[in-house]
């Protein structure tokens, strides 16, 4: 049945018709394609026609294209090398990458006696897609009604609040702004007012998730200017969803991380899952670069990797494709410019499978502007071409024209870990007893993270009923100084106590040594730069670095006491200096 | 928290403070203070050990060092306050400012005149517009300056220098004397945004090659910086398909240009010179607010550390005035504007009653011309005029005009470069 759908659905549709495409159906339904293409899009648009199928549950695609060159991994002499070591470790729980959903699972299950391991490939936490986000807690209106991102996004969304409280990160709500320049919007928006109002949109499906989004509002043309009185132009009103909120990402996972580890968790950085062992149909052992664990359940929370880890179970029921997303930041200059993260109607490309965005906002004030969604087969691929900042330009332009492009201090990409199916994929393994998957967790998944962390959790509790919870569990976490936040006086007395806070290294964000010198010895120390930069701002303002970055290095340098030459920018061959120059 | 009253703090101890500092002592200010950040005095010049210093000032070549330390002995035999080590945080509208250190903590200082001499400060990677990955081995040439001289490590083995700024130039010759192969610099203007004096000094005696009208698009590598894609641009700086080069190096140096370090002038509202991006200033290089002034590369980017440490002198003694009440404040300022092929002039404004019998001015032009002559002008009286034989864009211009023949028509003085 299946098949002949997916099979009639490629053969009718021009562009790809003329391929041939293996197609085999599981009695899970999960379609598994393979065949050789002359573009990686058309392996990306025939990944989607199908998962699109109805009663499809997901898409492997092992489709290759001749334009692009996918090197197989192959981890045998690694995973040797780890068993001639023979280092063994024990625990209850192997979290598998220690972004943002690998850290708030963390923080979910410490509240239970579990032995619980993070393992994380990279040299810090939170490196890949968690650093590189917008930092929305998006309202959840967006999301495609009935899938299982809409429901997590909303309960996110929600538990932010008390979640920010607890941890002590920042988190505003400035809402987010929908702007619209035709009369024919003012009226869409009347009849979306009208569906809300008389609760009548609960009867038509694709209005359900928006019905479901609390602390929606209309806004008139004067609200509007009042509300944002820069934005481009006279809209003619407005739609602001209250709920939206803005976070930095990387201090809500860094918070959660801090807190599971105050709570017994490891993190093991710089440790790579290299295979997994079953036995008896349930996991049994993980292998890594260092160490051979053994352990009940292993939680695949590897991002753009998800697929590989899941194949290491041989449970590998869908492919991520990887989806760029660049975003630009504009100098400190504009900030107050724009308070509310703001987008146009109409302005962003919705043919596309993200977020819309627009101009939004940091909780330091930076407009930031995008993000770009570009397909690519390279997981790696961070970077950023001239075309996706034409792209941000055009969205950020589209919401005021006074910013311009010498304003942006700087630009990055990060990657969405996108399936076919386009959802989040969380569930136990039918297939592996103690395996759970935690995968296509794209956009909203920084909004969706603490509802993601419950989620696992009641999974967990659910296969193994003996757990039992922490008496001592602490549910909160302090944040160290920030040196900037403080009045003068207590700057004053701050200094006092530990003169370190006396010396301000990073010149454009006023850090101090003190606040550097914390970061490197936190609970999961900033051991590189761009470690110090995420957990201190230091070099995160107009200059980049250009000032403090010598001076990072060399406090990285003594505090850790390494060779200025073994400090990195990033972790990994990442060194900054290649020898001393006087020897 | 510590309270200080002093008459002058000087905001900076590169050369342009130092030069502030000395001359509003000189002129009989009781209590200056030089607020610096760094460790030492000298500024920028510390790291600057290559010669070319002072010829217009010193009538010699000295390295940046040595100039510096000429003013610092001069210094020291005043009795002038420095606080080392300390940095100024913030300059509320009623003249506090608030400096901090390790020893003192939060420093409230109230000073009756506040002279800026901040410096400047490098354009980043993004300010270029470079695509592609961001991996470590991409630096300005500032921070390469110091890793070299002052710290003594290598950045890299081999590479590639955007920008045919001074600072890119003198590096090139830096590096490759400290055995960093340099494999050419590249410019994406028509013509070298550096002296002549450096491109011969430092390029063509070492066989360094630059390539005009040509830019690093791309940088490559997700960790460590594995090469850097070039291209041609044409005249309106488009990159020209099908010139991209791939080039191997492991160094990425941005010499792509300086802006004034105006954060504080910022925290006071300053009215900013979009063409020069530093405060607007008068023939005393006071800024739009009364009592503050400012000096050096915060006004705008000089090449001549000479020119600085003048522009320094003015300030300190502008600032003395002040404090004497020797100043006109009252007076309609007379607009100094830009003329045909000039890009700024500074002083922006002037109150002839306050001139001295000389004004100097300090300004660029826009395009490189040969046979020109610099014109000053009342509406159509050309009350100043000097032949140059080529004037450059990198090539600061200062004229210095007798006043006497200022001020006949009560119009703005426009400045002109034309080819005669
Ligand atoms: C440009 C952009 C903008 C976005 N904007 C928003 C937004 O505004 N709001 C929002 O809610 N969401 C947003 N998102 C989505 C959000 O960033 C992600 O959904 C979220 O960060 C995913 O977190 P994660 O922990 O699942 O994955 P990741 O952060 O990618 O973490 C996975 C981790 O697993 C590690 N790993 C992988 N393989 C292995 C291995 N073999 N061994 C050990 N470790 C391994 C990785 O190193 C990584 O640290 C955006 C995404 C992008 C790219
Ligand atoms: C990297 C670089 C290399 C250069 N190389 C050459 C060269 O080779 N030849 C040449 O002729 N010119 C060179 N110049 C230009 C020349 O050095 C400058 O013209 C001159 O140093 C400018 O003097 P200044 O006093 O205005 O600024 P600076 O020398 O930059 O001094 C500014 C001082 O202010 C201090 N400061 C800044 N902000 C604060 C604050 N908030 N609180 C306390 N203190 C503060 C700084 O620490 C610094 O000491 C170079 C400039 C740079 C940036």
């Amino acid at each position: 049945m299946i098949k002949n759908k997916v099979i009639n659905i490629l053969q009718n549709t021009s562009d790809i018709s003329h391929y041939e495409i293996g197609v085999s159906v599981s009695k899970e339904k999960i379609v598994t394609l393979t065949g050789i293409v002359e573009e990686w899009k058309d392996v990306v648009n025939i990944g989607h026609l199908v998962a699109n199928v109805k009663g499809v549950k997901n898409v492997v695609n092992d489709i290759t294209s001749k334009d692009v060159n996918i090197k197989e991994v192959n981890n045998d002499i690694e995973i040797k090398a780890t068993l001639d070591k023979g280092v063994k470790e024990e625990c209850d729980v192997v979290i598998i990458g220690a972004g943002i959903s690998g850290c708030s699972i963390a923080r979910s299950l410490s509240k239970y006696n579990l032995n619980i391991i993070v393992l994380e490939k990279n040299g810090d936490i939170g490196e890949e897609a968690t650093k590189a986000n917008n930092g929305n807690i998006h309202p959840g209106f967006l999301a495609k009604p009935g899938t299982l991102k809409a429901k997590l996004n909303l309960r996110g969304n929600k538990l932010y609040t008390q979640l920010s409280k607890d941890l002590d990160f920042e988190l505003k709500r400035p809402g987010s702004l929908v702007v619209f320049h035709n009369e024919s919007d003012v009226k869409k928006f009347k009849v979306l007012k009208f569906l809300k109002k008389t609760g009548l949109g609960y009867f038509i499906k694709s209005f359900r998730q928006y019905m479901k989004t609390p602390g929606l509002k209309w806004l008139s043309a004067e609200e509007v200017k009042q509300k944002e009185p820069n934005l481009r132009g006279n809209p003619l009103g407005g739609f602001l969803m209250t709920t939206m909120g803005i976070v930095e990402p990387f201090e809500v996972c860094y918070a959660l991380a801090e807190n599971a580890i105050a709570n017994g968790a490891t993190f093991k950085l710089n440790t790579k899952v290299l295979d997994i062992r079953k036995t008896n149909g349930a996991v049994n052992e993980v292998i890594t670069n260092n160490s051979v664990i053994s352990c009940e359940t292993v939680i695949n929370c590897a991002g753009v990797y998800a697929d590989e880890i899941a194949k290491m179970v041989d449970d590998k029921f869908y492919t991520i494709h990887p989806r760029r997303g660049a975003i630009a930041i504009i100098d400190k200059n504009r900030k107050g410019f724009l308070n509310t993260p703001s987008g146009v109607l109409g302005r962003s490309d919705r043919s596309h499978n993200s977020k819309g965005g627009g101009a939004s906002v940091t909780p330091e004030g930076n407009l930031l502007w995008g993000p770009t969604a570009v397909e690519t087969h390279d997981k790696e691929d961070k970077s950023v071409e001239a075309s996706d900042l034409d792209y941000i330009l055009n969205l950020g332009q589209g919401v005021t024209d006074q910013v311009k492009k010498n304003e942006i201090i700087t630009f990055f990409s990060g990657i969405r870990a996108a399936d076919y199916k386009e959802d989040f994929i969380i569930e136990a393994s039918k297939k592996v007893r103690g395996f759970i998957h935690v995968a296509g967790i794209q956009s909203p998944g920084l909004a969706a993270a603490p509802a993601v962390g419950e989620m696992v959790e009641k999974i967990v509790l659910k296969q193994n009923r003996l757990i039992t919870k922490k008496l001592n569990y602490i549910s909160t976490r302090k944040r160290t100084p920030i040196f900037r936040d403080l009045s003068r006086e207590l700057q004053d007395e701050l200094i006092k106590e530990n003169p370190n806070y006396g010396r301000v290294i990073c010149r454009c964000e006023l850090i101090t040594e003190g606040e550097i010198i914390d970061a490197v010895n936190a609970p999961i120390p900033a051991t590189s730069i761009d470690a110090v930069k995420r957990r201190s701002r230091a070099g995160m303002g107009r200059c980049q670095g250009g000032f403090c970055g010598p001076r990072v290095l060399e406090i990285i340098a003594k505090e850790l006491n390494i060779p200025h030459t073994e400090v990195t920018l990033k972790g990994g061959d990442s060194y900054v200096l290649h020898k001393e120059s006087r020897s | 928290m510590k309270i200080i009253d002093v008459d002058v703090v000087v905001i900076g101890g590169g050369p342009a403070g130092l030069a502030a500092a000395i001359e509003a002592k000189k002129q009989g200010t009781k209590k200056v203070m030089i607020i610096e950040r760094d460790t030492s005095l000298g500024g920028i010049l510390q790291q600057c050990i290559h010669d070319g210093f002072g010829l217009h000032r010193f009538g010699k070549q000295l390295s940046g060092c040595e100039y510096a330390d000429n003013y610092i002995e001069e210094l020291n035999t005043y009795d002038i306050e420095v606080a080392y080590d300390t940095i100024v945080v913030e300059i509320l509208k009623d003249k506090t400012v608030y400096a901090m250190n390790k020893t003192d903590g939060i420093i409230e200082i109230h000073p009756k005149a506040i002279i800026l001499a901040m410096g400047c400060r490098e354009r980043t990677r993004s300010q270029a517009f470079i695509w592609g990955t961001r991996p470590s081995g991409v630096l300005t040439a500032g921070t390469v300056q110091r890793y070299i001289n002052i710290e003594g490590y290598l950045p890299g083995k081999k590479a590639v220098i955007l920008g045919s700024g001074d600072i890119g130039l003198i590096m090139a010759r830096r590096m490759t004397l400290e055995g960093i192969e340099v494999l050419g610099v590249y410019e994406l203007m028509d013509s070298p945004g550096g002296l002549s004096r450096n491109i011969a000094q430092c390029l063509v005696d070492y066989d360094i090659k630059m390539h005009l009208s040509t830019t690093v698009i791309k940088t490559h590598g997700n960790s460590k910086l594995t090469g850097v894609t070039v291209a041609k641009v044409d005249s309106n700086r488009n990159v020209i398909k099908g010139t991209e080069e791939y080039i191997e190096c492991d160094l990425l140096v941005l010499a792509v240009g300086l802006i004034p370090e105006n954060e504080l002038s910022n925290q006071l509202e300053l009215d900013i010179d979009p063409l020069t991006r530093g405060p607007i200033v008068d023939d005393q290089f006071m800024t739009s607010m009364e009592g503050v002034f400012a000096a050096g590369n915060v006004v705008t980017v000089f090449d001549l550390v000479d020119y600085v440490s003048l522009t320094g002198e003015i300030a300190g003694a502008g600032a003395a005035k002040y404090l004497k009440n020797e100043l006109d404040l009252k007076q309609e300022y007379l607009p100094i504007k830009s003329g045909e092929n000039v890009s700024f002039v500074v002083p922006q404004k002037i109150r002839l009653n306050n001139l001295s019998e000389e004004l100097p001015l300090y300004f660029r032009v826009r395009n490189k011309q040969e046979k020109t002559e610099v014109g000053v002008f009342e509406l159509e009286n050309k009350i100043y005029k000097k032949r140059h034989r080529v004037v450059l864009p990198p090539e600061m211009i200062v004229e210095k005009i007798s006043t006497k023949l200022i001020g006949e028509i009560n119009t703005p003085l426009v400045v002109s470069v034309k080819e005669v």
